[in-house]
């Protein structure tokens, strides 16, 4: 069975949606903690989020001041803007609604709640009371639907698409959230150096992988092998290695998928290259960036081979 | 008896379920005894139940307003409508009949053009129609029949007899429908079913795969079939997912389809084109081809009308087909019966005043309070005027349009619309009704068992329109007495 362009393309974007929203409540959540952890003279900044997500002149259209309450109120309650997870959640809603015949019934049934939840809680939880509690909803019940999908769907090509927009964006967030880390992207100087493992801590945790960090590396928390571990290690399923390895087992059986393929093949040797010890702040922020700029080559070369196609 | 049915009026309009003595019909005697001995609430309670299954099933349609698009539920009567078999099998052969004769008249006019020739149909009102296309002449599709899914409308007059209101032979909807009220029936009124037998209605999907396949300019096991939608934003855009859904076929939008150099459609897919041998077109022929037809449609795929010229594709369907669907042409289709079939019509129509006539166009101004107008080319229930519903005002404006244009006017008498109990609030109350079968035509010739039954939920109202408040109901064919 073959697949229409236009429905794979409508999967695709309903994997990168999804995974969007609940990397997205990772990452505030995740944020949400670090900054009760750390002292005042840090002057960690709310905006900092507007920055990991590229998001700057659309907020800065709607708002003057980068203040926790803005910074949240765009995040999570609002319905319009490309960077809220109300956003992301419609979008995967509205993905679902037109290609509900080739998923599991139960699919639409999930989403659409997901979405009313969203619809009626966000507003209520931008205060700092009920914050915590919305987000650990919001990456629950995109889990169910992953979960839920992930035991059901077929393995044809309704699932690989759904799964090349799931991997692509949860490498793409991943590398965003590993930029805080490096500091350039809180434009502090190296002098707040005692506050490091608590932000390499709290990024583990939103990645769900301070455990195995602890027992597959050890207790201690360094920026070096924080790096390490998320980028290139192959056996934990939010690093980017892992997810660049499963990308290319989807593109692997796909028709046409030469192009796709080098664009990956580039990202893999790339990834390679990553040795944190010998890089610096600016290194790595750098390396970083050109990191996401070949994701979004990859992107471009999956649109380009299957939602595209030329004329025969 | 259950407290919502004391009072039904008997007598006035043909009651399809009770006479006018207020007993009920043979055919439907089952239906009634029981609904009338369910204890107190529980009329409400499976009208609860219905509303349930329909928000669960998902069943809804869309409504446009300023607001932006609206997914309605679908309003839907629990109260099934029962005609017998024998009756039935007489409105089958005559829609049968209706069908191939219209058929028979697209491929004439397209090609040889004998009818008009033989003045049987005046050959001006044909011609000058809008609906006539000049780009399909010549063409010939397969077996000679270019509309394959007919939709004709059916009402029953005072003396509770059938008459063909219309033919749509464009792009009808409904069926989709039709189907979904005999599962929601099955839900929420499943001890009806234990005693009557009632003919199926669910392969409906089947057949309109069969009668596709059998279209397909390529012999293959399993051709290609796509349906073509004009998207989500689509009033009918459920049926549409549904009947692909139903025949497995692919759901396409224009945007999804290609003619190449080899005039031959494809789909476009994640492993390169594929070959397109049948379209089920749910797109209007206006924006079906910006090559063709309007350049500015966006919803058409350029040059489909080569493809199928080329007789690399067959289209369902065929564009032209609505040369036929035309209120002035519907005069003309007991002619047609007699001239092509050499029969005679076996279901009644509608007495019918053509303005373009200056006869009938005087007769018509004349009694403008008691006929009914239509245009003899809008559907969906738009233009129409009603004469005994009607203002002095909304009159002289119709006169007006009649006397500026009165090839595009018809009349017709107002007919006394039968009724059936009809739930409404907490009563029993009449309510009219009217019925859309549909006819399937390919290699060969299928009737739907009933079809979609139309209820008028305002009281006296004769508008069935879903767009404008109607709503429907199981319609059953059954075996047998019950």
């Amino acid at each position: 069975m073959t697949m229409l362009s236009s429905v794979a393309e409508r999967l695709y974007w309903m994997g990168r949606y999804l995974e969007r929203a609940e990397d997205s409540a990772r990452l505030v959540a995740a944020y949400n903690h670090l900054i009760m952890d750390i002292p005042r003279a840090a002057e960690l900044g709310w905006d900092v989020l507007i920055r990991i997500l590229d998001a700057e002149p659309l907020f800065y259209q709607h708002y003057r001041v980068g203040n926790e309450q803005n910074v949240l109120r765009f995040l999570l309650a609002e319905q319009d803007s490309s960077a809220s997870i109300p956003f992301a959640v419609r979008w995967a809603r509205e993905n679902v609604r037109t290609t509900r015949d080739v998923l599991p019934e139960e699919t639409w049934e999930q989403i659409n709640e997901l979405h009313l939840y969203v619809s009626d809680a966000a507003e209520k939880s931008v205060g700092r009371r009920n914050r915590q509690a919305f987000l650990e909803e919001v990456i629950s019940r995109c889990q169910r639907v992953n979960g839920m999908l992930s035991s059901s769907l077929p393995r044809d090509h309704a699932h690989r698409f759904l799964r090349l927009g799931h991997l692509l964006e949860r490498s793409d967030m991943t590398t965003r959230l590993m930029d805080v880390g490096t500091g350039e992207i809180l434009k502090r100087n190296g002098t707040h150096e005692a506050i490091d493992p608590l932000i390499w801590t709290s990024l583990l945790q939103a990645l769900s992988s301070f455990g195995a960090y602890r027992r597959m590396i050890g207790p201690l928390v360094e920026a070096q092998q924080v790096l390490e571990f998320v980028f290139q290690e192959p056996l934990l399923p939010r690093s980017v290695a892992f997810c660049l390895a499963e990308i290319r087992a989807e593109l692997k059986p796909l028709n046409n998928h030469e192009k796709a393929m080098r664009t990956l093949a580039r990202g893999r040797r790339k990834l390679g290259k990553l040795q944190p010890e010998h890089m610096s702040r600016e290194a790595l922020h750098a390396y970083i960036d050109e990191f996401q700029a070949l994701l979004a080559d990859l992107h471009d070369a999956i649109t380009a081979s299957w939602f595209q196609p030329d004329t025969p | 008896m259950n407290e919502s049915w004391k009072s039904y009026p008997a007598g006035g309009f043909f009651d399809e379920l009770i006479t006018p003595q207020g007993q009920p019909r043979a055919a439907a005697r089952g239906v009634v005894r029981l609904l009338q001995k369910l204890p107190g609430n529980e009329m409400a309670e499976r009208r609860a139940a219905a509303e349930l299954a329909i928000r669960e099933m998902g069943i809804s349609f869309t409504v446009y307003n300023e607001a932006g698009n609206i997914d309605r539920a679908w309003p839907f009567d629990i109260i099934p409508r029962v005609i017998s078999a024998r009756q039935w099998q007489a409105v089958s052969d005559g829609l049968r009949q209706r069908s191939l004769a219209l058929n028979h008249f697209i491929d004439d006019i397209y090609n040889r053009q004998k009818i008009l020739a033989d003045g049987v149909v005046p050959a001006d009102i044909v011609l000058e129609s809008t609906n006539f296309k000049p780009q399909c002449m010549g063409m010939s599709p397969r077996f000679g029949v270019w509309a394959h899914v007919c939709g004709s409308d059916l009402v029953r007059d005072g003396d509770g007899r059938f008459r063909v209101l219309e033919d749509n032979l464009r792009v009808p909807s409904g069926v989709s429908y039709m189907l979904e009220n005999r599962e929601i029936t099955k839900r929420v009124l499943p001890e009806l079913f234990e005693n009557y037998s009632i003919l199926p209605v669910d392969d409906y999907p089947s057949q309109l795969y069969q009668t596709l396949a059998s279209l397909s300019p390529r012999e293959r096991r399993r051709p290609c079939i796509v349906v073509l939608t004009p998207g989500i934003f689509n009033s009918a855009y459920f049926e549409h997912a549904y009947l692909a859904q139903g025949m497995g076929a692919e759901l396409v939008e224009g945007r999804d389809l290609m003619v190449a150099d080899d005039n031959c459609v494809y789909m476009r897919t994640v492993d390169g084109p594929v070959r397109v041998d049948v379209i089920y077109r749910r797109i209007d022929e206006e924006f079906m081809d910006p090559e063709a037809f309007r350049p500015e449609s966006l919803l058409g795929v350029a040059g489909l009308m080569r493809a199928w010229k080329a007789g690399n594709v067959a289209i369902a369907n065929a564009p032209g087909s609505g040369v036929a669907d035309d209120k002035v042409i519907y005069a003309f289709v007991p002619d047609m019966i007699r001239y092509y079939l050499k029969q005679k019509p076996l279901l009644a129509s509608v007495p019918t005043w053509l303005c373009m006539r200056e006869k009938d166009r005087e007769h018509v101004l004349k009694n403008l309070d008691q006929l009914v107008v239509k245009p003899a080319n809008e559907s969906g229930g738009y233009g129409i005027m009603v004469g005994p519903h009607s203002s002095a005002a909304v009159r002289r404006k119709f006169a007006r349009l009649i006397e500026k244009n009165p090839r595009n006017y018809v009349a017709q008498p107002t007919l006394a619309l039968s009724t059936a109990p009809t739930y409404i609030d907490d009563k029993v109350e009449p309510r009219h009704l009217d019925l859309r079968p549909f006819i399937l035509q390919g290699r060969e010739t299928w009737v739907t068992p009933g079809g979609l039954t139309r209820v008028a939920l305002t009281r006296g109202s004769l508008v069935v329109n879903s767009s404008q408040g109607g709503g429907s109901k199981d319609t059953w064919i059954v075996e047998g007495k019950a």
